[in-house]
């Protein structure tokens, strides 16, 4: 065994691997503090964040479909027609029972790309394809291809000002839904049946698991968050518009990765999620401060995911360890006193 | 092989790192430099980077900037409004002396304005028209009156087919203030002076000649031969249009005339090969100047008129050796 070969099997390289997005994370912050004046002031974070609470609401849904061994294209057009409702009806309805329109036009979208996967079977990235293509249509038809403009402008400021100096109101929603949803993907049992499911729907059904209960509760989770981001972003600009979130679910999906989500579903976390998420905004945030031209910044995001994958397989491959950062911790404890017996041999 | 794929990935690491650090690095000598007492910094959230319109616009705004002393940090939007509508509050957040917007929608930035207005930040609209209500929070809006536009073409499409016949619009991205005025400023003009010339279908193509090479060979397959004449809103689509002609096998003489907007190059050779009937000239580098100019005057606190436009010529075979394409 090389030095070098040591190294990259060792259980340092693993817990790299494992936490790569706190280290991106940092070095991003790094980075940013390094070369873009008050990159670390309050009020940059806050704005930054601002611009991630949207993005993120939309990857809080995706997470759960990933994690289920799914995928869901149709976001951005949901997100969009949840906003058309919340705006064009608010002339009808008054603006709280729009925005309640809204909200449930998501989960009725969320509803019919679940009937698409589970009870008709279609593979979940073309159903979404489809639907999303629908949904987007839709909204176009609606509107004649025009966004529409709500009642009061002053009306939604209140989820883009920041609350008591701190974050703004769109950003304390994300906060308490990730949490949330960390909370329940890692203390409920249904939480930890979801990964069983998006191991192995087969398997996870003959040990007891309504799988397909899981798969469409999964569908209608991601519309529902989808719907939440279109109330949340139309109120903000006070506008509906068919174009709106035309991006959104690719960006979405990129932070997701980032954070350790797996496409083959399974495997993930809601922290992760934030990690990612955190990643890009903190990218985007200190690129746009440097007037980084939106192409560059693209690639930035695109090796950043590949290079991810590609750190993922190389430690995939071996076997499990804990190389959590308390594990790692424990265990450099651990060797201090006892350094000849606890060293594990190399795969 | 497990190494192998470890040492890829650290070098895509390094190069991932070097990235970040070469995109940051040169601008940040900018923003550092001799930052002069009376430098005025203007955050600018323009269309997108890369665009025959847009880039030529962006590069004079530039240059301008250069010459009138004004730092600029220039956010693209890449034709997404909700990107756009974000990036405005993040220039309002930097607290800049001003701020230029591109605004691809006519009422989604007005919350972004009512901030900047409440932080005391002059906005000056380039380009692309927005609502009224939006006008009472910007200090100015510059660029050409595209709804002009829409009926100065309107006009000469029916000067052309005698105030009869059929055509197909090619308009932009749906939603987009300059589409609207150009296609509504079209269709309102052909109804107000009684024009009998029928309007077969519109279609969205985003201002790109791909998507325009798209549905204009829908268009041909559909229509072909029916139609008198094509209306689009810009060059770059109207390109899209001759290029599904030629593909279809027709012949480029028997192309229905072509009325575009914006006054490009290409477009002046097809008048001059009588495949286009007129374009009209609207210069990018005027545009990009005179936001620039405008919203340094109005930073240093200097009025500024509410609406400043940017010249219009219309060129067709009679003056097309007599003007100066926009781009």
């Amino acid at each position: 065994m090389t030095a070098r070969g040591n190294f990259f099997t060792s259980d340092a390289f693993h817990g790299l691997v494992r936490n790569r997005v706190i280290i991106i994370l940092t070095a991003t912050l790094i980075i940013g503090a390094t070369f873009v004046p008050g990159f670390l002031e309050f009020r940059t974070a806050s704005l930054g964040l601002d611009r991630m609470a949207t993005l993120g609401l939309v990857a809080i849904g995706l997470t759960v479909v990933l994690i289920a061994g799914q995928l869901d294209l149709s976001g951005g057009a949901i997100l969009a027609l949840s906003g058309i409702a919340t705006i064009g009806l608010q002339a009808e309805l008054g603006q709280i029972p729009a925005a309640l329109v809204g909200l449930c036009v998501g989960i009725a979208a969320g509803a019919i790309n679940g009937f698409l996967v589970v009870v008709l079977r279609i593979n979940s990235l073309v159903a979404t394809l489809a639907s999303m293509l629908f949904f987007r249509a839709l909204c176009h038809l609606i509107t004649e291809s025009r966004p529409i403009s709500g009642i009061d402008p002053f009306f939604g400021l209140a989820v883009s000002r920041p609350i008591g100096g701190t974050f703004t109101g769109r950003t304390l929603i994300f906060f308490v839904l990730i949490i949330l949803l960390h909370l329940w993907l890692t203390r409920s049992v249904a939480g930890r049946q979801l990964f069983a499911v998006g191991s192995n729907p087969a398997s996870a059904e003959a040990s007891g698991i309504r799988s397909r209960a899981y798969l469409f509760g999964a569908f209608v989770f991601s519309g529902t968050m989808a719907g939440v981001a279109g109330v949340i972003q139309s109120l903000s600009v006070n506008t509906g518009s068919p174009v709106f979130g035309e991006n959104i679910v690719l960006i979405a999906i990129a932070a997701v990765v980032i954070g350790g989500t797996r496409l083959e579903g399974g495997r993930g976390s809601a922290l992760g999620t934030l990690g990612g998420l955190l990643t890009i905004a903190a990218l985007t945030t200190a690129m746009e401060y440097q007037s980084v031209p939106s192409y560059l910044q693209a690639i930035v995001t695109g090796v950043i995911l590949l290079l991810l994958i590609l750190l993922d397989r190389t430690v995939s491959g071996s076997q499990r360890r804990d190389v959590t950062l308390a594990a790692l911790w424990r265990r450099a404890r651990s060797s201090r006193s006892s350094r000849m017996n606890e060293r594990t041999p190399a795969p | 092989m497990r190494k192998k794929i470890s040492l890829v990935s650290s070098a895509a690491f390094v190069a991932a790192a070097g990235l970040v650090l070469s995109g940051c690095a040169p601008a940040a000598d900018d923003s550092n430099g001799e930052a002069s007492a009376e430098a005025v910094s203007i955050c600018y959230v323009t269309a997108a980077e890369a665009h025959p319109y847009v880039t030529p616009a962006n590069e004079a705004f530039d240059e301008a900037a250069a010459e009138a002393g004004a730092t600029v940090t220039r956010l693209s939007q890449e034709f997404d409004v909700q990107t756009g509508t974000e990036q405005l509050n993040t220039c309002v957040g930097q607290n800049p002396d001003g701020i230029v917007l591109w605004p691809l929608d006519p009422q989604a930035y007005i919350p972004g304005l009512i901030s900047a207005q409440d932080a005391g930040i002059p906005v000056v609209l380039i380009n692309s028209p927005m609502d009224d209500e939006a006008l009472e929070f910007v200090t100015s809006f510059t660029g050409p009156d595209v709804y002009d536009q829409g009926v100065m073409s309107a006009d000469l499409i029916d000067e052309l087919l005698g105030g009869e016949g059929n055509i197909v619009i090619i308009a932009g991205q749906a939603g987009n203030g300059t589409t609207i005025g150009r296609t509504d400023g079209f269709t309102e003009r052909l109804e107000e002076i009684g024009s009998n010339i029928e309007v077969l279908q519109i279609v969205n193509a985003d201002f790109d000649q791909q998507k325009a090479l798209e549905a204009s060979r829908d268009l041909i397959t559909r229509f072909g031969d029916d139609l008198d004449a094509v209306y689009a809103n810009d060059d770059t689509m109207a390109r899209g249009f001759i290029d599904a002609w030629t593909e279809s096998g027709r012949s480029l003489d028997d192309i229905p005339p072509i009325t575009g907007i914006n006054g490009q190059q290409d477009a002046f050779e097809s008048i001059k090969a009588g495949q286009f009937h007129a374009t009209i000239v609207q210069s990018p580098a005027e545009d990009g100047k005179l936001a620039l100019n405008t919203i340094v005057s109005a930073a240093r606190g200097e009025t500024v008129e509410a609406r400043i436009p940017i010249p219009l010529t219309i060129v067709t075979i009679d003056n097309v050796d007599d003007v100066d394409p926009a781009f």
